[in-house]
């Protein structure tokens, strides 16, 4: 027996969820991906004379494409590496640097024979004998920590397009850097500055593309760090008798990079399609993929639109691939 | 009969849930229906709720039936494990929220609630929120909130469960009072044997996907598969030692 | 030591901002000075005067960010509800959440030709409709957390009180969601603001927004005016951020 009424008291609002679903993001996707299959078939287009796999062959044996996505999975990788390992590192070194709340709320409580304080955290009350001074001392590192951590939050603000043009004011032969070098005579001029901007390495590409996902990478740590009980665990590993350093890589960088998985996989998709900083920063040749897609589908050579459809399709696939990869561990974690 | 299942049937994913499940409950009684976590007790509820549709049977509420009405229109309420009050509203609100949606006039709405509220001892928390209360008097808010509106029938899913024993054993008598003083019919479901002899007027116990309804509270506590002898024995073991 | 770690930390991120401020604050950057002189107000007064039209881009930057946040953001509340009650959750989750995470330009490549079949290439509305679809993704993946078990548990008690459709949504949906709403608006705003790549490619170059006037300065080799353009375009987030740290450009 079906009881439509009952199955249906919410189904209104769920279908027009699932309208606007395919309204806005699923119908528009999939028909230009499948218009852009269709062009480079030569089933549809200006220069279209049927089927054929012609423009598939040109792009797949391509130099110039298997660059692109070369420079673009190394650039990728590396701001993935760079990022992860730099943001940990950010993140432990500030919470080292960090001071206990009960001192932090009572400044002046320092005696001349020192102070017992009893701090209250997660794990109940603990005690500490603080010596005469080291009030002072510690509230001046921990009012630096919280400062240091103000500043991360301010290159989540930065958007690309600001990012690339900074990066080159910053890193170019008449950047800043090479400013400085010329002032302390490391350089005669901007021809003897080390190229980083426009460069086979991409290295100007890849440090503003660090300096953007660091930032996130320190915060999300600093956060994993109380929410995944990381001290708790450190503590446990120290009561079986490790050492700090055995502590530091065999329980705490576990644990955390192990949580932002997902995350850094996501990141290497981010990056793999990124526009605005190769397009400033990067080189004529290899281009990343994004650059190399645009600029062949806006070129005066008709014969090119169809490569550009063929790489826009080519990305969709490995980056889908990677996304759905990145979602099967994150649904995994959660289940 | 007030309110009658016939021939209910649920699978989910292949496995059958509920398995012809008849019931019944007279009017102003309690049903109590004692069973293991997963066999189907929640999902009973909720198709005699209307928030589930069954695979197959019928649900009569006073002679009619209502298969096929949607839950807004049962005036059958259900609830949950946890007291699930609305986190944005204090105890006061909570409790009148059930009126509000009728539109009641507000001075009508303000008397009903307050009386609810010192009914169930809780005047002086009325203007704390959710996350103030305690385990027990957020349980007490749900059940105000309930009551006000009258249910015709009331369907209580394990709702001592998260409770300690003492706040549990407490929360028991009232709701004995209370059923007995608005006339309440209701179903509670539990795992908890002692518990299920101690809120209904009758007892069924759920097993495999189908309910097992005993005609008596004695025959229920004969039965060796209801688990009271063996209970009871535990006891008497340990009194010996 | 840690101080100085602590101070490089700092210093390194604010640079960028420190740099486009002293730039849009300069006349010119001979090489090899490290600092530019003199410096001058010329620049930003020229919005003022008009001798630039950057006045009029923030505020068409900032009336297509609003359009795109509140487009996506109610969408996105909506279909999210849809999505994380389905019983093909996860199939459906990773669909909605490939544009976010994609390239927008590359996939912008391909979405052109439908723009311009529908003749909204080259408008306001096109790119609005553009921005939306990856300003929606966003939305998704942000508002399926919201819809948890204890919000079906919620409209489950108020349909089994008697409550319609819409006393579900005036009198508990909407309450509960309000904080989520405003973050999601301003997320998705940011989403529209820093957006290039599919404003050039939609927009064709007509819908002038200010990522697209920074480009364009930095094509002219006109330092100044591309950094005062910058400091234009971070100006909300940076505000944003200040009013509410939680406010995150992208969600991982």
């Amino acid at each position: 027996m079906t009881t439509s009424a009952v199955r249906s008291y919410r189904s209104s609002a769920g279908t027009l969820g699932f309208a606007l679903f395919l309204a806005i993001a699923v119908v528009p996707i999939a028909a230009s991906l499948l218009y852009a299959l269709l062009y480079t078939l030569g089933l549809t287009g200006l220069l279209s004379n049927g089927f054929t796999l012609t423009t598939w062959s040109r792009v797949v044996t391509s130099r110039e494409t298997w660059a692109a996505f070369g420079i673009s999975a190394y650039v990728s990788a590396v701001v993935c590496a760079l990022s992860t390992f730099g943001g940990l590192g950010v993140a432990l070194f500030l919470r080292s640097a960090g001071v206990p709340p009960a001192i932090a709320a009572r400044p002046r409580a320092a005696t001349v024979l020192g102070r017992i304080v009893r701090a209250r955290g997660r794990k109940g009350h603990s005690v500490e004998i603080v010596p005469p001074g080291e009030d002072a001392r510690r509230l001046q590192a921990g009012r630096l920590h919280s400062r240091a951590i103000a500043f991360l939050y301010l290159p989540l603000a930065l958007p690309m397009t600001v990012g690339a043009f900074a990066g080159y004011q910053i890193l170019s032969p008449i950047g800043l850097f090479a400013r400085i070098a010329a002032r302390i005579h490391l350089i005669g001029g901007a021809q003897e500055f080390p190229a980083f901007t426009n460069d086979v390495l991409h290295l100007g590409v890849i440090a503003v593309h660090v300096l953007l996902a660091l930032p996130f990478f320190a915060l999300l740590f600093l956060q994993l760090c109380e929410s995944e009980r990381v001290d708790a665990y450190a503590a446990l590993s120290r009561s079986l008798g490790a050492t700090d350093r055995q502590t530091l890589l065999r329980v705490t960088l576990p644990i955390l990079l192990h949580r932002t998985r997902v995350n850094v996989l996501l990141l290497f998709v981010i990056v793999l399609g990124s526009y605005e900083i190769p397009l400033l920063l990067g080189r004529q040749y290899p281009m990343m993929v994004s650059v190399l897609t645009v600029t062949k589908y806006q070129r005066f050579d008709l014969l090119q639109k169809p490569e550009a459809f063929a790489i826009a399709i080519l990305y969709t696939i490995v980056s889908g691939a990677a996304i759905v990869i990145a979602l099967r561990q994150r649904q995994e974690e959660t289940a | 009969m007030f309110l009658e299942a016939r021939g209910i049937g649920k699978s989910f994913g292949g496995e059958d849930v509920l398995r012809g499940v008849d019931l019944s409950v007279a009017q102003q009684t309690t049903l109590s229906i004692l069973g293991r976590s997963g066999c189907g007790k929640t999902t009973l509820l909720k198709i005699v709720a209307g928030l589930i549709a069954p695979d197959a049977g019928q649900v009569l509420l006073r002679g009619i039936d209502i298969t096929n009405l949607p839950p807004q229109r049962r005036h059958i309420l259900y609830l949950y494990q946890e007291p699930l009050l609305f986190p944005h509203l204090d105890a006061f609100d909570n409790v009148a929220f059930g009126l509000r949606l009728r539109d009641r006039p507000e001075p009508e709405v303000r008397e009903a609630t307050e009386t609810m509220l010192a009914e169930l001892d809780l005047s002086e928390q009325r203007h704390k929120m959710p996350h103030q209360l305690s385990g027990g008097q957020r349980q007490r808010v749900a059940f105000g909130r309930a009551l006000a509106i009258n249910p015709a029938l009331l369907l209580l899913d394990e709702p001592f469960s998260s409770l300690d024993s003492e706040t549990r054993g407490s929360m028991q008598q009232l709701f004995k009072r209370i059923a007995a003083r608005h006339a309440i019919t209701s179903i509670f479901v539990t795992h908890n044997l002692k518990e299920s002899i101690l809120m209904g007027d009758a007892i069924a116990h759920m097993r495999d996907g189908a309910l097992h309804t005993y005609a008596t509270k004695e025959a229920f506590v004969q039965d060796p598969g209801s688990g009271v002898a063996e209970e009871m024995e535990f006891w008497d073991g340990l009194r010996f030692q | 030591m840690k101080r100085l770690a602590s101070a490089i930390i700092a210093v390194v991120c604010a640079l960028p901002f420190a740099l486009v401020i002293m730039l849009s604050l300069a006349h010119g950057w001979r090489f090899p000075a490290i600092l530019p002189h003199p410096f001058t107000a010329e620049l930003w007064r020229s919005i003022v005067t008009g001798r630039v039209d950057l006045g009029a881009v923030f505020a068409r930057s900032a009336a297509l960010s609003a359009t795109v946040a509140l487009l996506s953001t109610a969408a996105s509340f909506i279909t999210a509800k849809f999505i994380a009650y389905h019983r093909r959750r996860p199939l459906l989750l990773t669909l909605a959440y490939a544009p976010y995470v994609m390239s927008p330009v590359i996939l912008g490549v391909c979405i052109l030709y439908l723009y311009i079949r529908a003749g909204i290439d080259g408008t306001f509305a096109g790119v609005v409709l553009a921005q939306t679809i990856f300003a929606f993704s966003f939305g998704i993946v942000f508002f399926t957390a919201f819809w948890n078990r204890e919000k079906l548990e919620l409209e489950q008690l108020v349909y089994t009180m008697g409550g319609t459709t819409r006393q579900l949504y005036s009198r508990v949906l909407l309450p509960l969601s309000r904080d989520a709403l405003i973050l999601c608006f301003f997320q998705t705003f940011l989403i529209s603001w820093f957006q290039y790549g599919i404003t050039l490619l939609i927009g064709e170059g007509k819908v002038q927004t200010l990522p697209l006037k920074v480009f364009d300065y930095i094509g002219e080799a006109n330092p100044g005016y591309a950094a005062l353009s910058s400091c234009l375009l971070v100006i909300p987030p940076v505000v944003m951020l200040w009013i509410n740290k939680r406010l995150l450009p992208r969600i991982l």
